[in-house]
């Protein structure tokens, strides 16, 4: 019964005169991961700042101090309030959703080619979700970033993703344009994980009747 | 009698030079076998409250009250008799335990420390909760790290009722599942209040999972109480700006199916 995973993916057009020197992609620079669980992927004894400073400056080859000045512009892009206090804070200062930001921000640092970000907007609330999917969106349509989105959450791949693989088991079960899965789907249990979604206008599981209060 | 009633909670952090109150002044109460939901925006003091009510950390300001006694003044073992009843599952309730641990000693421990049964009934014990929850008695040798997401968040439900609560707080406890196994574990939680009148503090940014599980909401909005009332009455129409605001940004497939065929096949 262990159904697993929607992966949304947006890929980049082929750019014309990238660069033509092929070379091992390395993570940070050319590939940006962010993971379900922030706290994994932060240092806890380092503050924020620097810990999206040092991508920034390992990667840009920028100075320490535009590297904290980049540091800030992304913690606003991420919608942290606060930045300038933020950059000081450690990552157990901050709260889960806050967290997601820092991972999310560290991840785009150096302008990364490919994002891999697994459930990395899971621990957000609605509206901080919808303004990271708004900034994704600008760097895959802006910068010519390619997106793999990995979420358990249709609906939101189905905002990001031109197309959707649906994977159960590690294995997968369908590939296709993000409105044939979720409007026409041909698999089985690609409806099956569509019927479990709960949105705003599913019948509810609680029957109030039980209730004693 | 209200089974947990907050009066006036208040927590302040410093940070840096600033003081924030990650929780001003916040008021609410839960009777016997109901759901009271939290929800909020990212740092609004949802994970906050829950560890003040735990006992997790200590307010500034407030009062506990919880099957009838003063809890912020109860202290060493009348404390911990009473902790029994109020139990916790959240997002990897099993990441603080030893990987290699097993199913067995997670279970086995809550069991000893509150002296809920001897030694020898122990495994007679672990073997019904694991089947409360819908799992097999033979997972109990298994090590933590070789049983699946949804197998994990089962024991942890174990481990929370096996010292009969009457109250889990619940933060983010269902955000990391897929969705058919979040399914399973709603019914379980429902099931499971049907049976034994448990009450539910359970938090979550998933207003849809609100709406459909929880008996009423509490919107939270930097520290304070925005809004408060009848889940499904606040989810479908929201009063406040941040209730506006937090439903008109959750993700909708219908909206989306739409904005895709009017702008074609891109
Ligand atoms: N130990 C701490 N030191 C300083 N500030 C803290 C600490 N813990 C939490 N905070 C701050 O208190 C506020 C409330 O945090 P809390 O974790 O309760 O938010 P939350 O509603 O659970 O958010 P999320 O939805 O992101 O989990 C946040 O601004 C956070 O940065
Ligand atoms: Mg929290």
């Amino acid at each position: 019964m262990s159904g697993r995973t929607e992966g949304g993916l947006i890929e980049r057009r082929p750019q014309k005169s990238a660069s033509k020197q092929s070379h091992t992609p390395r993570g940070g620079r050319d590939i940006g991961f962010v993971f379900q669980d922030p706290s994994a992927s932060l240092d806890p004894v380092m503050p924020i700042g620097k810990q999206i400073a040092e991508v920034a400056r390992t990667h840009l080859g920028l100075t320490w101090s535009q590297s904290y000045a980049r540091a800030k512009t992304l913690l606003e892009r991420v919608r942290l309030p606060d930045p300038d206090s933020a950059l000081r804070a450690f990552p157990h200062q901050l709260s889960g959703g806050q967290k997601q930001r820092v991972a999310i921000a560290a991840a785009i640092a150096a302008g990364p080619k490919l994002l891999i970000a697994d459930e990395a907007t899971s621990a957000l609330d609605t509206i901080v979700q919808a303004e990271i999917v708004a900034l994704i969106r600008r760097l895959v349509t802006e910068d010519g970033m390619t997106l793999l989105f990995i979420s358990h959450d249709i609906a939101l791949a189905a905002e990001l993703a031109g197309r959707i693989a649906v994977f159960r088991h590690g294995q997968l079960v369908e590939l296709g344009m993000t409105a044939q899965i979720v409007d026409a789907p041909a698999q089985p249990y690609t409806r099956a994980l569509l019927d479990a979604h709960i949105g705003l206008d599913t019948k509810p599981l609680l029957n109030r009747a039980g209730l004693h209060a | 009698m209200s089974l947990l009633a907050v009066s006036n909670l208040t927590k302040r952090y410093r940070r840096g030079d600033n003081t924030i109150a990650a929780v001003d002044d916040v008021s609410f109460h839960i009777e016997p076998g109901e759901t009271l939901a939290l929800a909020g925006p990212s740092g609004s003091g949802k994970s906050t409250i829950a560890r003040v009510v735990l006992r997790l950390i200590e307010p500034d300001d407030g009062r506990i009250e919880f099957e009838g006694d003063d809890f912020l003044a109860l202290r060493s073992a009348a404390l911990r008799a009473r902790r029994a009843r109020l139990q916790m599952v959240f997002q990897d309730p099993l990441a603080a335990f030893n990987p290699r641990a097993t199913v067995a000693r997670v279970l086995d421990d809550p069991l000893r420390i509150h002296g809920i049964a001897s030694r020898s009934e122990r495994p007679r014990r672990i073997a019904a909760l694991l089947e409360r929850v819908g799992l097999t008695a033979d997972l109990a040798p298994r090590a933590i790290h070789e049983i699946s997401g949804g197998q994990r968040q089962r024991v942890a439900i174990a481990r929370a009722i096996a010292t009969k609560p009457s109250l889990i707080v619940l933060d983010e406890a269902v955000s990391a599942l897929d969705v058919s196994v979040r399914g399973e574990i709603l019914e379980l939680l429902l099931d499971l209040q049907r049976q034994e009148k448990i009450a539910y503090l359970f938090i979550s940014h998933d207003l849809g999972v609100i709406r459909s599980i929880a008996h009423r909401v509490i919107l939270l909005d930097a520290g304070r109480v925005a809004e408060n009332g009848d889940a499904r009455t606040v989810i479908d129409a929201p009063q406040s700006a941040i209730g506006k605001a937090l439903v008109a940004a959750a993700p909708r497939l219908n909206r989306t199916l739409m904005r895709l065929a009017s702008a074609g096949l891109d």
